[in-house]
């Protein structure tokens, strides 16, 4: 499996920049053994990363990748998936490209139901740029830009993007990898918009200022207020509060894919054309 | 001039061998070499696709042409006006320096726009909508335009086109065949056939009848 | 005229005539060059070119897509354009600015793709509906950083069909997006548009084949890394500073290296991308140095100058970026002064002062009001500078 995965990876690329104990890299692992497990080929496969720490794991996969400006990971991977529908096209983004400044593309992404699959790092922090909130940020958090605490409500990413019209809706951790590995799996074969958001700690820059702090301790916690969608449906709301409900929230194979439905427009419209001609042509 | 083109005089290219109301008649501006028109309204009267149609027919006639417009932010009610000019010649500068027609649909654009007429030039407005007519010693005309597009065809839409035809029986700025042609195909889809006979209306008035005040003037009806 | 564009301008566009919409004549031009793929996002006035994107690309098996933003729409370009495809978007002022950052992204990728800017007056929402020349400079130098710029401006109905055509082949072959300015009355006027129109705006120093499905895709020789995805090379493409092979790199050597390559690639090749027209050539003490509508304006005072026996010179400029430095300073040479009559409060007028001041007097004539400058507006000018009645 090790060698296998080797394939898949620019190993003159690495060591990586992410930090000891950063989720980062775990998800980045399930996500090269989901695509490894679905078969994908290399020349098809496109993986597209905005700005932020989890935006730099685009350039360890030896595959087509993209390295975008900050935010806009999505409307490139619609123009590449529009032009190109035989790629798989893959979305890494964090929850501030993601889900701050990339907002608004997010929500059109999930409403246009484009088969892409966009995998959300949510670690609540902007790492990279020193310990700033994200819009995930859990009120009453620390950081440099909430010093005081964090005094703004947080995002529940997988209601907005259910809300928004994603079919495919589902929520890993950094510490159940196997059952994220799955839940890539079945998101990539998704026909239409999947969102995965896989929760990760940041120890660097959200341990430091939170609690816990260490690694070890933010997966630990991690997998303790873990709790799975059928286990979740049985509880109350007040029981729920705290919990990361993880597995796959949501799903919807009818509603209609944006690329092939526009596909089926360009035949139907050429077919009218073409008839149009073929009248006019037995009409002279 | 610098291209040596030849140049071809309005409505010279198929001009009518007569208008219906006249054997005479072949228009005030028939056989100009160089024409400056503006059509003004309220957004929503359809003026720009008067200038688009008129344009479109001297196009036609094998004129060069230029078209432009202008409009308010509102698709509806706002300020509208489209221009044309219409030149054997080729046209570099695309905007009016003073108009020799001006047509107007509205009270606004009558008054706005009365200044860029010249004093030598035609004015026509739509009688019902022109309450105060600005002070003009040129020709005028005034009609009912969107009483006749009601009484015709049950649509004030149509006024535009019926001015049109009237304002081409009046001027002669462009045939009668290549306006036909324009208005079919310029209309939206499914408008033609109503959009005609509009335009057969206007293009049946008598332009003795409505000018310097015509009709009204002598207490005559108001259409005939 | 049926040779090229004939049958497209009967069939898809325009049944009744060849009179025929700036915007709509845009849109001939990028499909004849070889467009097949559109994200926009509409905005006055150049919603046009949008909406005829809408009904053609689908009917010739092409990509349109209506994006949430303008950011959105250059970066499906960018998308579409790793991919190989020739992509295009169109805008005016307030989402040109809004696309800025992503042109700059797309400059440091090489991702050759067309911006049409169908300017109005600002700044900010301005005056949809008036007429401009304000993002010349925005066009040069909106996105952040050192890079080049490749700038054309279009001065008529037939201007939008050809200059639409030689930004896809300028972009193709240097690999980096060309912006296409228009003004809100070339972009909505409509204008009996023939080969007797091609001819009289002639394209010095544009040898362009018009063939409708034509591409240019032989590269300039400092293009590197014309990287396409799928292509079997697993291309790494980063808006960073990267090296040759494609991934980032913090080495001072070759981060110059990259960006002077990058730059130079449009400096060098002026004598290529520098379209412009001289009219009158070599006589006067004066030139009318214009571009876009004001370029109208310019040949209207020049033969209204004649008309008075004032001999007037006309450079009418097509490209504005690269600087087409030396037509102007081989004109600049021989005249006494340069009068630029622009929309805006003399963004061109600046550059051409620096080309030129070593020779000539560089005199802008700057209007903002939402109207053209009159041709009487610029000959009065040019009266008070040589004194009409003397040079009679």
């Amino acid at each position: 499996m090790a060698l296998e995965i080797e394939q898949f990876l620019r190993t003159d690329r690495l060591p990586h920049i992410w930090c000891p104990g950063c989720g980062l890299g775990i998800i980045t692992g399930a996500f090269l053994r989901a695509i490894l497990d679905l078969g994908l080929t290399r020349e098809n496969t496109v993986v597209v990363s905005g700005i932020g720490c989890s935006s730099r794991a685009a350039g360890y996969l030896n595959l087509n990748t993209v390295h975008t400006i900050h935010g806009r990971a999505l409307p490139v991977a619609t123009g590449i998936k529009m032009a190109r529908p035989d790629f798989t096209v893959i979305v890494l983004t964090g929850d501030g490209d993601g889900a701050a400044i990339g907002g608004n593309h997010l929500i059109h992404s999930c409403r246009r139901n484009i088969d892409l699959t966009c995998i959300l790092f949510n670690n609540q922090i902007y790492g990279m740029t020193g310990g700033q909130f994200s819009p995930t940020m859990d009120p009453g958090g620390n950081a440099t830009t909430a010093p005081y605490g964090q005094l703004e409500p947080s995002f529940d990413l997988c209601r907005l993007a259910e809300a928004a019209g994603a079919t495919f809706v589902a929520r890993g951790t950094a510490a159940g990898v196997r059952q994220i590995e799955k839940i890539i799996k079945q998101g990539v074969q998704h026909p239409g918009f999947a969102f995965i958001e896989a929760v990760v700690p940041c120890p660097t820059e959200y341990g430091r200022r939170n609690k816990p702090a260490k690694a070890v301790d933010m997966l630990e916690e991690e997998r303790k207020r873990s709790i799975s969608v059928s286990k979740a449906a049985k509880l109350s709301p007040e029981e729920l509060e705290g919990k990361i409900v993880t597995g796959v929230l949501f799903q919807d194979v009818e509603r209609r894919e944006f690329q092939s439905t526009y596909a089926e427009t360009v035949a139907r419209v050429k077919d009218a054309e073409l008839a149009r001609r073929l009248a006019e042509g037995a009409g002279e | 001039m610098v291209d040596g083109t030849t140049p071809s005089p309005i409505g010279s290219d198929q001009a009518p061998t007569s208008t219906p109301s006249s054997a005479q008649w072949e228009g005030l501006l028939f056989g100009r070499e160089y024409v400056e028109v503006r059509f003004g309204g309220s957004g929503g009267q359809g003026v720009i696709l008067m200038g688009v149609i008129l344009a479109t027919a001297a196009t036609l006639d094998h004129h060069r042409v230029v078209q432009t417009e202008s409009y308010g932010p509102e698709a509806r009610g706002g300020y509208s006006r489209s221009d044309v000019i219409i030149s054997s010649e080729p046209v570099d500068y695309p905007e009016l320096e003073r108009a020799h027609l001006l047509v107007a649909l509205s009270q606004l654009a009558a008054s706005q726009y009365i200044g860029t007429l010249r004093n030598d030039g035609i004015f026509i407005y739509d009688l019902e909508k022109v309450v105060e007519p600005p002070v003009f010693k040129g020709i005028t005309f005034a009609i009912p335009f969107t009483e006749m597009a009601l009484e015709e065809t049950g649509r004030t839409q149509t006024t535009n086109i019926l001015a049109l035809g009237a304002v081409t029986s009046i001027t002669g700025l462009v045939s009668v065949e290549s306006l036909r042609k324009a208005v079919t195909g310029r209309v939206p889809a499914g408008t033609e056939e109503i959009n005609n006979r509009a335009l057969i209306r206007g293009l049946g008035i008598d332009p003795a009848e409505w000018q310097n005040g015509g009709a009204r003037a002598y207490g005559l009806p108001v259409d005939r | 005229m049926e040779s090229w564009h004939g049958h497209l301008l009967k069939e898809r566009v325009d049944q009744s005539s060849l009179l025929i919409q700036g915007n709509r004549a845009c849109v001939l031009g990028a499909l004849d060059a070889g467009v097949r793929f559109y994200a926009g996002y509409p905005i006055t006035p150049s919603s046009e070119i949008m909406e005829a994107m809408a009904v053609e690309l689908p009917r010739i098996g092409g990509v349109f897509v209506q994006m949430e933003d303008e950011i959105a729409s250059i970066c499906a370009c960018i998308g579409a354009s790793l991919t190989g495809e020739v992509a295009m978007t169109a805008t005016s002022g307030p989402g040109f600015s809004l696309m800025q950052e992503a042109l700059g992204y797309a400059i440091m990728v090489q991702a050759p793709l067309v911006v049409v800017d169908v300017m109005r007056s600002g700044p900010s929402t301005g005056r949809p509906t008036a007429p401009s020349q304000a993002d010349v400079m925005q066009a040069r130098w909106g996105t952040h950083g050192d890079h080049p710029a490749i700038v054309l401006a279009a001065s008529n109905v037939a201007d939008m069909y050809r200059l639409t055509m030689a930004a896809v082949r300028f972009a193709l072959r240097f690999r980096t997006p060309v912006t296409l300015l228009a003004d809100q009355v070339v972009g909505q006027m409509r204008e009996s548009f023939s080969e007797e129109l091609l001819g009289r705006y002639r394209l010095t120093s544009g040898d362009f084949d018009f063939t409708p499905g034509y591409l240019h895709p032989d590269l300039a020789r400092e293009v590197h890394l014309p990287h396409v995805l799928g292509s079997g090379e697993y291309p790494h493409v980063t808006g960073l500073f990267h090296d040759e092979t494609g991934f980032p790199t913090n080495d001072p050597e070759k981060t110059d290296k990259f960006l002077r390559e990058l730059y130079n690639k449009v400096a060098h090749h002026r004598d290529e991308l520098c379209l412009y027209d001289v009219k009158n050539e070599g006589r006067g003490r004066v030139c009318i140095v214009a571009y876009g509508s004001c370029a109208r304006s310019a040949r209207a005072a020049w033969r209204l100058a004649d008309q008075e026996g004032l001999s007037v010179e006309v450079l009418h400029l097509y490209t504005l970026f690269p600087l087409p430095v030396e037509i102007v300073q081989k004109v600049a040479r021989r005249v006494e002064f340069m009068i630029i009559p622009e929309l805006n409060l003399g963004q061109y007028a600046h550059e051409v002062r620096k080309m030129a001041e070593q020779w000539t007097t560089v005199i802008g004539i700057g209007k903002t009001d939402g109207t053209l400058i009159t041709p009487r507006e610029i000959l009065d000018r040019i009266a008070e500078l040589v004194g009409k009645y003397e040079s009679v």
